[in-house]
């Protein structure tokens, strides 16, 4: 596929707009997934005076959902003042839902489904659901399908003072019980990625988010929410000092070895992004900035389960794969934009990409994709300093990567973003 | 915000009870809503000038029943004073004594407006003289009228007729509920450009208009009325205000722009937003302002330089970028104060700001006329907002009911409808000048 | 066909009454004067006829296993429905050895190809392989499923009956144990302290050591320890294949005190997958085994 091609019309990233990412538990606790999300669209909305405006199709998601939020996006929708003939659904691709939900509705623009579309997600761990015991869920269920008196006792007797103990939603990996950071841990060894690499890499994501902060880099790209003007897992003043003296959090049964700590492991985060698309005539016929065309995206999994291929490296599988389609090199691009989930994901990716057996045996390709220029990764902060979450991580990045090619005014942008369940999702996005 | 003591005075029991207790008792004023009469009754035109039928005409034309004599009995709307051809201090008195005649008859909310013609240095002193008499007559008169009625008068220059086009935009706006607050002022007509709109209700149809501190109080009312007169509103704000701001925004189909109006290329993120997006800039409101008080006394260089920076700093800055752009037609409206014109205690750096406007739009007015457009300044007085609300109660009331001959505090909007009329393409024979909109307060002249 | 003289047993034995009887013996055994019994295995087999399925504890066992409910019977789930048969030959009379206390040491099992829930199966078990082993005595409990006259499960479990000789006590034979090496981990098993109820509640083996700390106490046992065959599950449910044939192994090292967390390692390799667990905190050894895709239905891998 090319946009080339006379079928297919390029779909445009207008802009995007989040509310400040907040640490969980703290300014958003009070937030549920539909009042974030209704507030980042209502910033966009403000920006680019979309108001009574009919949009194509808003398509978010959220990775912890309640299920009173069966239709969370629509709800949100109807929250705003966007028309309400504005249809919307719910993605849902664990931390690459932004990603996809973009992804998918830059589809429909290239095929002229639709003019217009917001893509985004949004999640909170502060409000998540918390569900009943399967026991007590069971005897409910039996309870509600009983008809008579006497099966509603018998369902009732089902009752066992240990299903009270409600089930919170983890962080684990379903097949394997392992947390996602227990799981990088495993990779970030088998690159052998050191403690100072990871911390080096957290503290210039800090460095880099408080530089952008300052140069007004997010006045277009944020609006505050509840109070919160900017990201509040920010730490400006951060040191390399700092970052060494914490402890290990995940992989500590390696004991010594274990190099993951909470500095440089992106926290659990509250926050909703979203992102403006549009066909070149929407945006031309509503005086729409275009700030770069989404070129192509891809998608990879990886098998994880018994450990064939760390969980999150499935991004290095995607990049190869588009970077063929594309006919580019990894080397092709003036910035790249590799979500922090750990600052070891970041850089076993990068490591994987450098290593010829791996591109070759892993990758099916005949030699390294090679390094790339540093200086070019994540120069306005990632998720590390800024926070994840989940669901809202791919509108933060697609939107501040448009905006950061169409100041350069030229060149390309990569995006990888990986996802639980050994999923990943990446994107090549073009200045205009 | 309501004014419990407003309703309770006007109500009821406790309206005769306020009566018999002899407690000042403000009215409920007459403010503008779309497609409202433009008086409450027929207007009386006094006054011997060769303008008379050119006004009695416009006014007829306003749907509005004309008297050139009082009849009697009969509820008027309104009176207007035809004063501009007056040479000696003892021909005040004839239209002053008909207008006494008829005061009794006014009903609420009715409005005085007089013609009349600056006085000069170049002017005989007996001329002088009495056009400067007609300005304490007028505002010594506003004090004295109840039930919400006020008088203001219009001031034509020497290029200026009371037909042109701005003197009747003015008149119009001075006997409209949009001028409900403005009370003992007078609006001085330069020239004879403008035009007067199609639709008084839609005076700033397809017009683009920029309004800065617009997330909250009377900025987030200058949109929303700006708006509601048919213009397209780009709102900016701080970005720490910016979910105010989207709020605004989508209340008022308009675009948002965070932006902190003291940095150095304000006004250039400001025209690139407004052309690029909404194809014009007609319009630009600085009412983005702060307040850091001290006695100067306990005063510091951060709360000096701020106030400064934010309320007259910004806007000399984004006026350069606006006339260097040499947008055609651009109308400024910048915020000043009662505080810039009487002081304030504790606000001497407020005040220096706000009487710093006062001099900008005075010394800018021949460059911007130098593109077709004008800046002016709108200085409220005691206005009911956020702000005001955490002022103490009792406080409060004494700054409300004692201060303004209106007895009361004026609304966000109030200042919002003197703005939107200086903005107004039919106020383009008005420049460089300051409306104060402060039911009469005592402070200031 | 085995030579042994076959018992058809009328029902299917319940493992309470099992249990209940084998305490019975290990009181008896312990009566002055009593001695084990010192013969060689009874030349016997014990089937049965109609293995009741029950739906409802399919469904369950998947749930507790993580596995998807799917229309076909897990091994372990097959080794749970003839285990009372292979019991009922544990608590003969003439059984040599005390049934309880008895340590599970391996299991060797052919699931020669995908069982319908629906299945009439029957099953045949017997013991044999009785042996001496430098703990005690070991023995092999063979079960064959069949579909009619079809093979479909065969299964093979070795116990300990420790510190039971038949002869005299031998010499030291052990041999020092290797230090183990833990590979890297690809799960992460929680087990909570009531694993081994819920696992007795789905599959009916109700037997102290697995239930609760005191009677875990009452046996020997430091806590209640997880059921071998709980272990089993987990890993077959993590990578047994579904649609095929195939065999499978595990033997067991230490036991898994509950709660705790148990590391794994599942490992692929070009005809199946090896798994380990060992210790979260102690860094023992639990488990190894290894699942291969059978010969027959591996061919077209």
């Amino acid at each position: 596929m090319s946009d080339k091609s006379p079928a297919i019309r390029p779909a445009v990233i207008i802009g995007g707009n989040r509310i400040p990412f907040a640490r969980s538990n703290g300014a958003y606790s009070k937030a549920s997934n539909q009042d974030m999300l209704t507030a980042a669209l209502d910033g966009l909305i403000a920006r680019f005076g979309l108001q009574g405006q009919r949009i194509g199709a808003v398509a978010a998601g959220a990775v912890l959902k309640h299920s009173k939020d069966f239709n969370l996006v629509r709800e949100c929708v109807l929250g705003t003042s966007l028309s309400a003939h504005t249809p919307a659904y719910d993605v849902q691709m664990a931390c690459a839902t932004g990603m996809e939900a973009i992804g998918s509705l830059a589809n429909k623009i290239k095929l002229g489904q639709i003019d217009s579309g917001i893509g985004g997600g949004v999640d909170t761990t502060s409000d998540a659901p918390i569900a009943v015991s399967e026991g007590l869920r069971e005897m409910l269920m039996e309870l509600n399908r009983a008809r008579s008196t006497g099966a509603k006792l018998k369902a009732l007797s089902k009752f066992r003072p240990r299903d009270l103990a409600p089930n919170a939603p983890g962080t684990g990996e379903p097949r394997t019980g392992l947390s996602m950071g227990d799981h990088q841990a495993i990779t970030t060894k088998a690159w052998n990625i050191t403690r100072e690499a990871q911390d080096e890499l957290a503290l210039a994501s800090h460095k880099n988010l408080a530089a952008a902060y300052e140069r007004n880099f997010f006045d277009d790209l944020i609006t505050p929410f509840a109070g919160v003007a900017q990201d509040t897992n920010m730490r400006a003043d951060s040191t390399l000092e700092k970052l060494a003296s914490l402890k290990p959090a995940f992989g500590k049964n390696l004991g010594a070895e274990a190099t993951m700590t909470a500095g440089n492991s992106t926290p659990l985060t509250d926050g909703a992004s979203t992102v403006l698309l549009g066909s070149e005539e929407y945006a031309r016929a509503n005086d729409l900035p275009m700030l770069a065309n989404f070129v192509d995206f891809e998608a990879a999994a990886v098998d994880f389960v018994h450990g064939a291929e760390g969980l999150l490296m499935a991004p290095t599988h995607a990049v190869a794969r588009i970077l063929e389609r594309n006919n580019l090199t990894l080397q092709d691009f003036d910035f790249y934009e590799i979500h922090e989930a750990f600052a070891g994901t970041v850089l076993s990716t990068l490591a994987a990409w450098e290593d010829a057996d791996f591109c070759k045996n892993k990758l099916g390709l005949d030699a390294a994709l090679g390094s790339i220029d540093r200086t070019k990764l994540n120069v306005n902060g990632s998720s590390l300093a800024a926070g994840h979450p989940f669901a809202a991580t791919g509108g933060r990045i697609v939107a501040t990567l448009a905006k950061m090619l169409h100041e350069k005014g030229s060149g390309r942008g990569l995006v990888s973003v990986c996802a639980a369940g050994g999923q990943g999702v990446v994107a090549i996005v073009e200045a205009r | 915000m309501a004014d419990k003591y407003l309703e309770l005075v006007n109500s009821g029991f406790t309206k005769k009870l306020a009566k018999t207790l002899g407690l000042p008792r403000p009215a409920i004023l007459r403010r503008y809503a779309p497609g409202a009469a433009l008086l409450p009754g027929p207007v009386l035109l006094l006054g011997d000038s060769a303008e008379a039928q050119g006004v009695a005409d416009t006014l007829l034309g306003w749907g509005l029943d004309v008297r050139r004599h009082a009849a009697g009995g009969e509820k008027l709307g309104g009176i207007i004073l035809l004063l501009d051809e007056l040479r000696a201090p003892g021909e005040l008195s004839a239209p002053m004594l008909a207008a006494a005649g008829a005061l009794r008859d006014l009903a609420p909310g009715a409005r005085i407006v007089s013609f009349s013609r600056p006085a000069m240095e170049s002017d005989a002193p007996a001329v002088a003289a009495v056009r400067q008499g007609i300005d304490g007559a007028i505002r010594s008169l506003g004090r004295e009228l109840r039930g919400g009625a006020t008088a203001n008068g219009i001031v034509l220059g020497p290029k200026a007729t009371a037909t042109a086009p701005s003197a009747l935009a003015a008149l119009h706006f001075l006997l409209s509920g949009r001028s409900a607050y403005v009370d003992g002022q007078f609006l001085h007509i330069e020239t004879t450009d403008g035009t007067l709109p199609a639709d008084f209700d839609k005076p700033l149809a397809g017009k683009v208009a920029v309004v800065t501190g617009a997330a909250r109080g009377i900025g987030a009312a200058i949109a929303h009325t700006l708006h509601r007169d048919g213009a397209t509103i780009v709102l900016v704000d701080v970005p720490s205000a910016g979910d105010a701001l989207a709020a605004v925004a989508n209340e008022v189909t308009g675009t948002a722009l965070q932006l902190d109006v003291t940095r150095a290329d304000a006004g250039a993120k400001i025209i690139e937003h407004a052309l690029a997006r909404h194809g014009r800039l007609d319009i630009v409101i600085h009412n983005a302002g702060i307040t850091r008080d001290k006695l100067l006394a306990n005063m510091d260089a951060a709360r000096w330089d701020s106030v400064i920076a934010v309320n007259l700093a910004s806007q000399l800055a984004m006026n350069e970028a606006f006339l260097a752009a040499k947008l055609p037609g651009l109308r400024i409206v910048s915020l000043a104060s009662t505080s810039g014109i009487a002081g304030n205690r504790g606000q001497t750096n407020y005040a220096a700001s706000k009487g710093g406007v006062i001099g900008m739009v005075r010394a800018s007015a021949p460059d911007f006329a130098a593109n077709g457009g004008g800046i002016n300044a709108v200085a409220p007085g005691f206005i009911e907002t956020e702000m005001t609300a955490k002022i103490p109660v009792a406080t409060r009331a004494v700054a409300r009911m004692l201060m303004p001959s209106l007895m009361q505090g004026g609304l966000p909007g109030d200042v919002a409808e003197a703005i939107g009329f200086l903005a107004s393409d039919a106020a383009a024979g008005i420049n460089g000048s300051t409306l104060r909109v402060c039911g009469q307060s005592m402070v200031g002249a | 066909m085995s030579p042994r003289p076959t018992e058809v047993l009328g029902v299917a034995p319940s493992l309470g009454s099992l249990y209940a009887k084998a305490a019975g013996a290990r009181v008896r055994a312990m009566l002055p004067g009593s001695k084990p019994d010192g013969g060689g295995l009874p030349m016997v087999e014990h089937h049965l006829e109609a293995l009741d399925i029950d739906a409802a504890h399919l469904v369950a066992y998947q749930r507790l296993m993580g596995d998807t409910v799917r229309d076909e019977l897990p091994s372990v789930f097959v080794h749970g429905l003839a285990f009372p048969v292979a019991m009922s030959v544990l608590v003969r009379k003439d059984f040599p050895l005390p049934l309880l206390g008895m340590v599970h040491l391996a299991n060797k099992v052919k699931h020669l190809r995908p069982i319908s829930p629906r299945a009439t199966l029957s099953v045949t078990a017997y013991a044999t392989g009785l042996r001496e082993h430098r703990a005690g005595t070991a023995l092999d409990v063979v079960a064959e499923v069949r579909e009619g006259k079809e093979l479909v499960w065969r299964g093979v479990s070795t116990y300990l009956a420790r510190g039971v000789w038949q002869g005299p006590k031998p010499g030291s034979t052990a041999e020092p144990r290797a230090a183990f090496a833990a590979p890297v981990r690809t799960a992460s098993w929680k087990l909570a302290a009531d694993t081994g109820r819920a696992y007795a509640a789905v599959m009916g083996d109700y037997n102290p050591i697995h239930l609760w700390a005191a009677s875990a106490k009452a046996l020997g046992m430091k806590r209640a320890i997880a059921h071998g065959m709980y272990l089993a599950g987990r890993a077959l449910a993590g990578a047994a294949p579904h649609g095929d044939g195939y065999d499978w192994d595990i033997e067991f090292a230490t036991p898994v005190l509950l709660p705790s967390t148990v590391e794994v390692s599942f490992r692929d390799h070009a005809t199946g997958t090896a798994f380990s667990g060992w210790g979260a905190r102690s860094n023992k050894p639990h488990f190894s085994g290894n699942i291969t895709v059978n010969d027959e239905a591996g061919a077209q891998g």
